[in-house]
């Protein structure tokens, strides 16, 4: 029993280590070697940004057991934050054109900006937690969604123009290319763009890891379990439920920041409900309460809806056959349909609980979370 | 002269109030009896609308296209609850909510595959189309007709489950699922029963909706539906009158704040535009969480026990 | 204990749901070391006190001092005033005091449950482990980086340790739920008294047990009781379990008190039998005891 006294890592959580290392290894040598026009690579930025999203929407919903559907308010928090204090100086005239360059007249670095991002949706996240976190299931799930509406108005209201830049879009910020290493002429001598959002999310998806593992990640789990039977262990509901809630905003934060520089700009119109849904969906597939799901899933729903099923949205010929159905959208139509597959038939998802190491134990679940 | 500048607002929210109605309606009767946010409710009613556009360029005659839309949504309503709901009756309330959302998604894409994703205008019909000038305020006649027609329906649906065999059956099944299935209700056709109606009215709904709003896209019916729900729940979600209530204040309060800009500036009070109408749609949502925090069983909800 | 220094005193206590009075004007009090049991026939209000006592309910009326400090403290107002139907609605209008269960916890009362509460998605370690969680010092921040070794490793040791005294070690690794009935009962007391609690409740820790069960639980709940220095207030039915090993007997029916004493005066009281036997007009044999 002295396995259990210490948290030394086990053979299988080793294995696992190696198999995250060699996928990052993998993801630099391509980069390094396939086109960077490639759509492996929007996938692969694309699906490191949702798997941290998801897996901060896993940690409340699948591990703390508080139905939120804020997320989408989070990222646009996030994404404005990171956006607004990164803009070079001198562009801003050019993006503040409505609004004489805007009142904020200094540039963060991006990491720094990235941190804040995390800090001030966390920030949000106290603020709305403090009357929201009251109410029950699926009344905590609708006002979680009102706030983020509420959100997405405040940020295009014309009169904080100077500081959001209204409903106009905010661009020429530091993006994910931005971390390519270029010579004097231009010419990209290494390639970053990808492999520095993986060890964003990676960073990020570990600390809420090692969080989930630790006595407030237990206590989280307890309420998710019996919320009765964790207050009478010394729970404390109100504050582990509001901590769950700003950590989870935190990373949703820095997820919208990554959004931001994923796709170089951001608009408060486009962190829709819809957005939302899109991440549950994947927390869903994945499996709720699985932290590898949740990024299995994202990468999964990324390239299923960016890449592998875009043959579907062409007009395909069989000699001279013209398959039916296929034109434009159509792959979201089939996309939706396997969806609700997993949905109503796969509802474990694809991981249910376990986790990476688990698949290298034998036999039953074993102390999964140490 | 302040009331000529607040008259029309108040008039066209006072018809959204009745279309939103219509739509609350039935989240209202599903959260009732299932404990469900239905969240695909407000795809049905933009499906309703699509329908009808489709329905009219065939070029049949109003008379037919009508009452056949009416009828395809409720069928619709009915194999959603069949397909997406039924085969979860046991699962977790939130499997259940998630598979409402994968419907939501789903009706969404399947619409923006046969539209093309481009906005589809939507069919004059005659009469209700007609301007009306009323005490100054010009208006289509729909702004006029939806409040009456709001309230007759609600008075036959009234009516029906307090008067009906099969509204007896709806009622007992709201206040115990378990007892009421050992009671030998047929659970499985109330509920249908529940979406029928529900999604009825939901395209009777979309049929004033879009009079007045003449475009449909897939994502037209996101917002009439949440704003729908939040009435539900504003009145006291499973309550009818109390979701009709609730809806005519939010379709109100909604369009003052549209227009709140110009009444203000009008009455003097600002000198320059706000831009407040941004807010129009968030205002919503600030009712929603200040009646949950409150009074989180609505105006005329019931109070549940939670047994420890 | 010599001294006789009150743990727990319940004042006049009355819970009511709108007309229905569940507890009724009940007042006790347990000693340090002692083993107190409350019980009464099905529905005579004994868990609802549990409930009141751990903050799991507020009271009607009445108060609850635990150490000499209040924990609850209520006085019928608002609604249900013009309903009250207790005694005294005058007596604690001061200062109204509600702890919640978790302030309870912490001040050192646990508790078991009726209908076993066990975390499902945890293994019997990490039941156990939870529930040192408010007896930590270090913040979210310094456990997630890890920083808390000592602090750890000092609290793994403990689990082993208590689940060793409960004879479940050879099981940590289980699921809790996949446990038989009688361990997860077992399971419950353990986890209870990781939060290193001063008082025990124990809401009827017998309930499925065998007869061979039951006699081991009690010899189990004085060894623990000696072992951690424990007061124990106990509900339960099995009467074999509660004339073995309590102190003192609080009986109640509809609420209300209608006995008190030792285990002998208990099993000889009329009124006791009475409310038992609901009559006593046939005579079947009374085992009480």
């Amino acid at each position: 029993m002295t396995k259990k006294l210490t948290r030394r890592p086990s053979r299988a959580t080793l294995l696992s280590f190696a198999i995250i290392f060699a996928v990052y290894v993998l993801v630099f040598v391509a980069e390094q070697l396939l086109p960077a026009t490639s759509m492996l690579f929007t996938v692969l930025k694309k699906g490191a940004t949702y798997a941290l999203v998801a897996v901060s929407m896993n940690l409340l919903n699948g591990f703390t057991g508080i139905f939120s559907l804020g997320q989408a308010g989070f990222m646009l928090i996030g994404a404005y934050v990171y956006a607004m204090f990164t803009i070079p100086v001198a562009d801003r005239a050019s993006v503040y054109q409505y609004f004489d360059g805007g009142v904020i007249q200094f540039a963060l670095p991006w990491f720094l900006a990235m941190i804040l991002a995390g800090l001030v949706a966390a920030l949000f996240a106290w603020l709305i937690g403090l009357p929201v976190l009251r109410l029950k299931s699926d009344y905590l799930a609708i006002a979680t969604l009102g706030f983020a509406e509420i959100i997405r108005a405040v940020f295009q209201w014309k009169e904080l123009g100077p500081v959001t830049n209204g409903s106009n879009m905010l661009r020429l910020f530091p993006n994910f290319n931005s971390f390519n290493i270029t010579a004097a002429d231009g010419h990209v001598v290494v390639y970053l763009s990808t492999i520095v959002p993986f060890l964003i999310a990676g960073v990020c998806i570990g600390l809420i890891v090692l969080l989930l593992h630790s006595g407030y990640g237990r206590a989280f789990r307890a309420i998710h379990d019996d919320e009765i039977a964790a207050e009478a262990m010394g729970v404390n509901l109100a504050h582990h439920k509001r901590m769950a809630f700003c950590i989870s905003s935190f990373f949703a934060g820095v997820g919208g920041a990554m959004l931001a520089m994923y796709q170089t700009t951001v608009q408060a119109k486009s962190f829709t409900t819809a957005m939302t849904y899109e991440i549950l969906l994947i927390v869903v597939i994945g499996g709720v309460g699985s932290i590898t799901g949740s990024v299995c899933g994202s990468f999964l729903f990324v390239a299923c809806s960016e890449w592998w099923l875009r043959f579907l949205d062409n007009e395909q010929f069989i000699g001279n056959f013209q398959v039916p159905l296929l034109r434009n959208g159509f792959r979201l139509v089939v996309f939706s349909i396997i969806i609700m597959i997993v949905v109503l038939f796969f509802r474990r998802g694809l991981f249910g609980t376990t986790e990476l190491p688990d698949l290298f134990r034998h036999g039953r679940k074993e102390s999964a979370l140490k | 002269m302040l009331w000529n500048t607040v008259f029309p607002y108040l008039l066209s929210g006072v018809s959204v109030g009745g279309q939103y109605a219509l739509i609350a309606i039935g989240y209202t009767m599903v959260y009732g009896i299932l404990r469900l946010i239905n969240f695909a409710h407000g795809d049905v009613f933009m499906v309703a609308g699509i329908l009808m556009v489709y329905a009219v360029a065939s070029g049949l005659s109003l008379w037919i296209t009508v009452p056949m839309v009416l009828i395809v949504t409720s069928l619709i309503g009915f194999l959603i609850e069949r397909t997406a709901y039924k085969p979860l009756r046991s699962a977790p309330r939130m499997s259940v909510m998630i598979s409402a959302i994968g419907v939501s998604y789903t009706l969404q894409n399947l619409v923006l595959y046969i539209t093309g994703g481009l906005n589809k205008t939507y069919p004059t019909i005659p009469w209700i189309s007609d301007t009306v000038e009323i005490l100054g305020a010009k208006t289509k006649l729909v702004t006029v007709v939806t409040p009456f027609l709001t309230i007759i329906l609600v008075v036959l649906l009234v009516l029906l489950i307090n008067r009906t065999k099969v509204g007896m059956a709806m009622r007992a099944v709201s206040k115990d699922f378990e007892t009421s299935q050992l009671m030998g209700i047929r659970i499985n056709s109330v509920i249908s029963v529940t979406f029928v109606i529900g999604s009825f009215l939901a395209a009777v709904g979309s049929v004033l909706y879009f009079t007045n709003y003449p475009t449909v896209i897939q994502t037209s019916g996101a917002m009439p539906g949440l704003k729908a729900f939040v009435a539900a729940v504003f009145g006291g979600i499973g309550s009818i009158p109390g979701a009709v209530i609730g809806a005519f204040i939010i379709g109100i309060m909604e369009n003052i704040i549209k227009g709140l800009d110009v009444i203000l500036f009008k009455a003097g009070l600002i000198s320059k535009p706000l831009g407040l109408a941004t807010f129009s749609d968030a205002f919503t949502f600030a009712l929603l969480i200040i009646i949950l925090l409150v009074k989180p069983t609505g105006l005329f909800g019931e109070k549940a026990t939670d047994k420890v | 204990m010599s001294e006789n220094r009150t743990v727990l005193s319940v004042e006049n206590l009355t819970m009511q749901f709108g007309g229905v009075v569940a507890v009724n004007d009940l007042s006790m009090h347990i000693d340090e070391g002692e083993i107190v049991a409350l019980i009464g026939p099905n529905g005579a209000g004994k868990t609802t006190a549990f409930n009141c006592v751990t903050g799991v309910y507020e009271p009607t009326n009445g108060q609850v001092l635990f150490c000499g400090k209040p924990i609850a403290r209520n006085h019928p107002a608002g609604k249900i005033r013009k309903a009250y139907a207790g005694k005294d609605p005058e007596k604690y209008l001061a200062d109204p005091v509600r702890l919640s269960p978790d302030a309870i916890t912490s001040l050192g009362i646990a508790r078991t449950f009726q209908n076993i509460r066990l975390f499902s998605g945890m293994t019997v370690f990490e039941n156990v482990l939870t529930a040192m969680h408010l007896r930590r010092k270090s913040n979210f921040l310094v456990q997630t980086l890890r920083l808390n070794g000592a602090e750890d490793r000092a609290m793994r040791e403990k689990t082993v340790k208590l689940l060793e005294t409960v004879g479940l070690l050879d099981v940590a690794d289980e699921m809790a739920t996949s446990l038989p009935y009688g361990k997860q009962r077992l399971l419950e007391i353990a986890r209870a008294l990781a939060t290193e609690p001063k008082l025990l409740l124990l809401d009827e820790p017998a309930a499925g047990m065998n007869p061979q069960e039951t006699e081991d639980l009690s010899r189990f709940i004085v060894d623990i009781k000696n072992r951690f220095g424990l007061t124990v207030f106990v509900i339960e039915h099995h009467m074999q379990l509660v004339m073995a090993i309590s102190d003192r007997i609080y009986v109640i029916d509809f609420g209300k008190q209608i006995a008190e004493g030792t285990p002998q005066e208990i099993q000889n009281d009329p009124v006791v039998i009475e409310a038992y036997l609901g009559g006593g007009e046939d005579d079947e044999e009374v085992t009480i005891g």
